[in-house]
């Protein structure tokens, strides 16, 4: 099992504004310092253009449990960072009003091998789409509808 | 960030819970936080559900909580016949879909 990182292993944000996910990335990796490990892994999740019932999509809008979408994000992530024994993880989530084509979330694991970096980005997003209590809400023609489940993996 | 519910701790308003409703859910009741008193009948969140009201469904097994909604107490998944507290504060979680 690698080391964790002396710093912050584990690093949750939820973010109100607009974020570009390749700076935020680069920041994280810049906090950890230069002695990067072999692997790492990462997932970029943005909003689709249409509605689950294709009609053009204006805007998603994300409501959520402040306070408790901070905290379930973080122990799902330190639970599956345990499971894979990986090094550092990073999960950001967008709140709010997002457009079509704004990052929603990203997910980025550092591991000593690219197994256990893979499986836990994916492992992690099966798990906040199901546990983080996260409601999206479509909007188009001028009305919003909630969004009863998660897309198929 | 307050973690725990705002209940005076005054005696007659102490065995209050703060009810939280999200999303779709918190637009069908047209509100999204009451402080309700504890009672004699009402001692978890499978109560509230049932005395607020909450449920739209016609169906058989009408006002009971349904198996998709999830109950949150102090911001943290419980099943809903947790025995409630004073103070508590008892979130009802319609499906999530994030990410």
């Amino acid at each position: 099992m690698p080391t964790p990182n002396p710093g912050q292993p584990i690093v949750v944000q939820l973010l109100e504004a607009p974020f570009q996910p390749l700076e935020l990335l680069a920041a994280w990796q810049g906090n950890l310092g230069p002695a990067a490990p072999a692997a790492e892994s990462h997932f970029i999740g943005r909003v689709r253009p249409t509605t689950a019932s294709g009609e053009p999509l204006e805007a998603l809008e994300l409501e959520h449990y402040p306070g408790m979408s901070e905290a379930q994000l973080r122990a799902i992530a330190e639970a599956c960072a345990a499971r894979h024994g990986v090094g550092a993880v990073l999960v950001a989530h967008r709140v709010g009003r997002i457009g079509p084509g704004e990052a929603i979330v990203l997910v980025a694991v550092q591991a000593d091998r690219r197994g256990p970096a893979q499986r836990c980005v994916q492992e992690l997003l099966e798990d906040l789409k199901h546990h983080a209590p996260f409601w999206k809400q479509e909007w188009s023609g001028g009305s919003g509808t909630w969004v009863t489940g998660n897309t198929p993996l | 960030m307050r973690r725990r519910p705002l209940v005076a701790p005054t005696p007659d308003l102490a065995a209050v819970v703060r009810v939280r409703l999200f999303a779709a859910l918190r637009e069908r009741a047209g509100w999204g936080e009451r402080l309700i008193p504890l009672g004699a009948s009402l001692t978890n969140a499978a109560d509230l559900w049932r005395q607020l009201a909450l449920d739209d469904s016609p169906a058989a097994g009408v006002g009971e909580l349904p198996p998709s909604i999830r109950v949150a107490i102090n911001q943290a998944f419980a099943a809903p016949d947790t025995p409630l507290r004073p103070g508590d504060e008892v979130a009802f979680l319609p499906p999530i879909s994030g990410g």
